[in-house]
């Protein structure tokens, strides 16, 4: 870059509303701005990401020639390419552009301080502005995309997605670790309200698969490495056909959730005291003989160590008590319950459907847990106020869907979070729910979260449609934050190569140094934070835009 | 035969799946009654359980 | 929402409506109105100048009614389009009065009384229904008192009120105090306006008004019209200024609402009403009662619910966190009946199911969570498409074709066919876009 460029600064300052302009001194932030050095514009917006504010950026950036834009506002997380991509509507590099959160990390914080908060805005913004006069251009690499989809799992959710992606046009490898298609399904008895079988269901939509000649289908199956990166993944599959290596652009993971085993709980024993997978295996031998039940809901669920609410167990349990009473009318069943997760139109339906039938229904609070005992069940009936006992020769325990064991072993080979319960993380529980954060994986079904079989299927196809977003371009482009290492410098310490989590750096032997390479570079900084001769260096993030910034962080 | 597809209502559901669409390289025409787009969700102010800005 | 506005190929028919439709799966034929903004979209900066001139004040919906807005207006700031548009029900120059200040305001010309509705026909391959839903009139019961008691609210008026984009600008105000603050507002206009008659009628007369009423009352003045006129109002004056001072004095005291009531399962878990669980209102609630809490610490709020649906992911981390850190009370029980005091305080009669014993509870506000039904429109718009409504009028789908229709090539998602929460309406439109797309690249 020419070292005599005269960088031209502009300014913009949000409002947010009353987000921010409730809790600082918006005027003096503006005042400020202008005092900061190369600032050659200033401007407060009400809104900076409305169509409004975007368009006054790009006037400015044409009118006030500017080379650098900084807005002071809310977070990057959400708004950065927005405001990017108004830099580049404008003709400037998007990496030309430097926000600044005087939100979640200014006002939002320091409701009640208006002075120091608006003080410490000012700091910011002085580090922004610092920061941004060092920014170079960056480029975005242009990568090709593999038209073709992994998808890990053969259950109903990455069948559904399987079959999606095939009918879009799309080659798929379906790789399954179980010798059969289908996982939970399998061993479920009867889907209700419709009350098809599940092992029907499950036969029309395999053979469907099956025979799509777009999906290639490996059981009995395991993802050994995944190599590459988005659009261009690189994948070896072990299966009973051998070793071999795909070509994909993008990943699905549907690999399911499994029934929690309650051991040690209200005296499990699997005979019994039984699990719901358990009876409805037991109902579809027709061995489901039932008398006088007694079914306990939230067995491992929401307590300490396993807090969430499993979603589906509820439903189970009142489903399973309608066929009983289906089969036999004078059985006795009753469900001991916390809360009835009974949420939405046919559940509810399905709720008022099994007391017309006589299933009848005890609140019990987890202070005073019910207790099985040899022939009966103990509970303190919660609206009676008073210990009830129930004959039971049959107790039925719901339990949780948990993540399977080989949840961290899929998470490392993908890249890709787990959540405190070792669900797999999505990229954003309201607004991106079937998205991974990193590009190009993406999720569906139990492994997420316990989901219906409806809700499952839905998510099936709606992944699908989020990797069709990708893999209809043929081509995307990598961001430009990425790393590179100073060839001079570089001593071959190799210290970059042991921190980098993407697998991203190689050491060259004839050469004695490391490189990068800035296609799998997820921009992290590890290697840049390691270096010990600086020869690793961030784009956007480089020592020198750093300690600008914090030399203007204790100083004026 | 025609590729376009019709979004009926302009919510966060509507816009979701426009994109999708749109995305995929599908032409979309996405109709809204009222006079801008974001439904019942433009007038939340956060959102369980992240309490991020719901617009 | 920008994106959606910025998309080349999304083409954004905003202040529309479906009018026409016919044909089958692959070749469907549409009509769409697209009615008349009265302002060109394409040369409307949505500066805002129009709006400050505008001499017409209406009912803002956007904010539920608890704020006001201009006869040309902007759904919301941050709208998509952003333009403005003409509400013509209320507009002078579409009610037959003389007006036309906004098209002589804009510097962009963008406003035309002369514009008319479009009529837009075009061919499509698949249809997506994203109608959304409406929210339950809980006037429908009238135990709660809504509508009749002004600290009785519905959850999305709270929502606005909670909202720092909102009338009150995040601050918890009760509706009773907004409304006593206005009044204070109109009062000071009114004693502004009879002051200047009293001022007229002293310069006449060389005394002040007490002095004459004074006169007056001793009949040491006759009484013709002039005087007649000017000691009543002089009385109405002293009025106003009592009234003023007693509603000052009040004002002075009023704070945020901080005990807070919220109402859960209203109209819906009701046999009179809605049977089923509109899924999202539990954690709605929740939500309102912790950023309630942070806007001001003081905040106590109480819920009052049969079963405390927390069935998403982090829900129930969510439910416990409100306890533990925002002190929310969760009573299991539904409120029987709402009353009020003289100074608008409404009163919860309930019973805690868990004590088995019947209690009231005062509160600043309630808020009532009313159910999620579907859209008025819902109707109307399956007669044009020839889609089947189920009996609680959503979009008719089948459990194991979630996203489908009874038409092939038509499909819907999100709140159109039944109560659900944003994630699971962010996936089923990408589930509906999936089914779209596999028809419409068929057919190629």
């Amino acid at each position: 870059m020419n070292k005599q460029e005269d960088v031209r600064i502009g300014v913009f300052v949000c409002h947010c509303g009353s987000n921010i302009a409730g809790y600082l001194n918006m005027q003096a932030l503006v005042d400020y701005a202008q005092t900061l050095p190369k600032v050659a514009f200033v401007q407060a917006n009400l809104y900076t990401c409305s169509e409004g504010g975007i368009n006054e950026i790009k006037n400015a950036i044409g009118l006030q020639n500017l080379n650098r834009v900084v807005v002071a506002s809310c977070t990057p997380r959400t708004h950065e390419p927005l405001f990017q991509g108004a830099c580049l509507e404008a003709g400037l590099n998007p990496y030309l552009f430097e926000m600044v959160n005087i939100r979640d990390q200014c006002s939002w914080v320091h409701m009640q301080e208006k002075e120091a908060a608006t003080e410490k805005a000012k700091d910011l913004i002085r580090m922004g502005v610092a920061k941004a006069g060092l920014l170079r251009p960056l480029e975005s690499i242009e990568l090709s995309v593999t038209p073709s989809a992994l998808v890990l799992g053969g259950g109903i959710a990455g069948l559904t997605a399987s079959h999606s992606l095939a009918k879009m046009g799309f080659e798929v490898v379906l790789v399954e670790r179980e010798a059969e298609l289908g996982g939970l399904l399998r061993s479920l008895n009867r889907i209700l309200p419709s009350g098809i079988s599940a092992s029907a269901y499950l036969e029309k939509i395999v053979s469907e698969v099956k025979q799509n000649p777009m999906i290639q289908i490996r059981t009995s199956a395991a993802v050994e490495t995944v190599q590459g990166y988005v659009g261009n993944f690189e994948v070896a599959v072990r299966s009973l056909a051998g070793e071999e290596n795909f070509k994909v652009g993008i990943v699905v993971v549907a690999t399911g959730a499994r029934v929690f085993t309650p051991e040690g709980f209200y005296g499990y024993d699997g005979r019994r005291v039984i699990t719901h997978l358990e009876l409805e295996a037991l109902q579809k031998q027709g061995r489901a003989a039932v008398d006088q039940a007694v079914f306990i809901q939230c067995v491992g669920s929401r307590m300490e160590g396993r807090k969430y609410c499993s979603r589906t167990c509820c439903m189970t349990a009142v489903k399973n008590a309608i066929l009983i009473k289906e089969a036999n009318p004078k059985a006795r069943v009753t469900i001991l319950y916390r809360d009835m997760q009974m949420y939405g139109i046919e559940n509810e339906e399905l709720f008022r459907k099994s007391k017309q039938m006589g299933v009848r229904y005890i609140n019990y609070d987890p202070s005073q847990p019910p207790l099985v005992e040899d022939t009966q069940v103990r509970v303190f009936h919660q609206l009676l106020g008073k210990e009830v006992v129930l004959p039971a020769n049959l107790v039925v325990l719901s339990t949780p869907l948990v993540a399977y064991p080989d949840a961290d072993r899929i998470s490392q080979l993908l890249r890709v979070p787990l959540d405190v319960n070792r669900f797999f993380m999505e990229g954003h529980v309201k607004l991106k729910p079937l998205d991974f954060a990193s590009d190009g994986v993406f999720l569906c079904g139990n492994c997420r979260y316990p989901a219906t079989l409806r809700e499952t299927i839905a998510q099936g196809l709606g992944a699908a449609s989020r990797a069709a977003t990708l893999l209809s371009k043929g081509k995307m482009f990598t961001s430009g934050i990425v790393a590179e290492i100073n060839a001079a410098t570089c001593v071959g310490c190799q210290g970059c190569l042991e921190v980098c989590p993407y697998q991203a750096i190689y050491f060259d032997e004839d050469k004695g140094i490391c490189f990068i390479n800035q296609v799998l570079c997820k921009g992290c900084g590890a290697c840049a934070a390691t270096c010990p001769s600086a020869s690793a260096q961030l784009s956007g993030f480089t020592t020198q835009q750093l300690l600008a910034e914090i030399d203007k962080a204790v100083a004026a | 035969m025609s590729r376009d597809v019709l979004v009926i209502g302009g919510g966060i559901a509507g816009i979701q799946a426009s994109l999708d669409l749109a995305e995929m390289g599908l032409q979309v025409h996405l109709v809204e009654k009222l006079p801008s787009i974001g439904g019942k969700m433009a007038q939340l102010d956060k959102t369980f359980p992240t309490n991020d800005c719901a617009i | 929402m920008l994106d959606a506005g910025r998309h080349p190929r999304i083409n954004l028919l905003a202040y529309s409506e479906v009018e026409g439709f016919s044909g089958e799966a692959g070749r469907f034929s549409v009509t769409v109105r697209k009615r008349a903004r009265y302002v060109d979209e394409t040369k409307c900066t949505g500066c805002g100048s129009c709006a400050e001139k505008c001499p017409t004040e209406v009912s803002d919906d956007f904010n539920m009614g608890l704020a006001k807005r201009k006869a040309i207006y902007k759904h919301f700031p941050q709208g998509i389009p952003s333009v403005f548009t003409i509400d013509t029900r209320y507009c002078r120059q579409f009610t037959g009065k003389k007006c036309g200040v906004c098209k002589k305001t804009c510097q962009a010309g963008a406003v035309d009384f002369e514009q008319q509705d479009q009529l837009l026909i075009f061919e499509v391959g698949a249809v997506v229904i994203a109608i959304g839903y409406e929210l339950f009139d809980a006037e429908r019961i009238p135990e709660y008192g809504y509508k009749k008691m002004p600290n009785v609210i519905s959850a999305m008026e709270f929502e606005r009120l909670l909202s720092a984009s909102g009338p009150t600008h995040g601050h918890v105000e009760r509706p009773s105090d907004l409304a006593a603050k206005a009044r204070l507002a109109e009062l000071a206009k009114d004693l502004q306006r009879t002051q200047r008659v009293l001022e007229s009628y002293e310069k006449k007369a060389g005394l002040t008004s007490a002095e004459f009423f004074q006169k007056y009352q001793a009949r040491e003045i006759e009484g013709n019209g002039d005087e007649k006129a000017w000691a009543e109002k002089y009385l109405a004056f002293q009025k106003i200024q009592g009234e003023n001072e007693l509603l000052t004095q009040k004002v002075a005291h009023f704070a945020i609402a901080r005990k807070l009531a919220f109402i859960q399962c209203v109209g819906s878990r009701d046999f009179r009403f809605h049977s089923y669980c509109s899924s999202y209102c539990c954690m709605h609630t929740i939500k309102e009662a912790i950023i309630a809490k942070e806007h001001a610490p003081q905040t106590e709020s109480t819920v009052f619910a049969m079963d405390l649906r927390t069935v998403g992911k982090g829900f129930e981390e969510y439910k416990l966190r409100g306890a533990s850190e925002s002190g929310i009370r969760y009573i299991r029980g539904r409120v029987a009946e709402i009353t009020q005091d003289a100074d608008f305080h409404p009163m919860v009669w309930y019973e805690d199911t868990k004590n088995r014993q019947v209690e009231h509870m005062d509160a600043d506000l309630v808020i009532l969570a009313n159910a999620c039904v579907a859209t008025p429109g819902a109707n109307q718009l399956a007669r044009i498409l020839g889609v089947e409504l189920d009996e609680n009028n959503f979009i008719r789908t089948d459990p194991l074709e979630p996203l489908s229709t009874n038409v092939p090539g038509i499909y819907t998602c999100g709140c159109a066919q039944g109560p659900m929460d944003i994630p699971e309406s962010v996936a089923q439109a990408s589930s509906a876009a999936a089914k779209a797309a596999e028809g419409v690249l068929k057919c190629s």
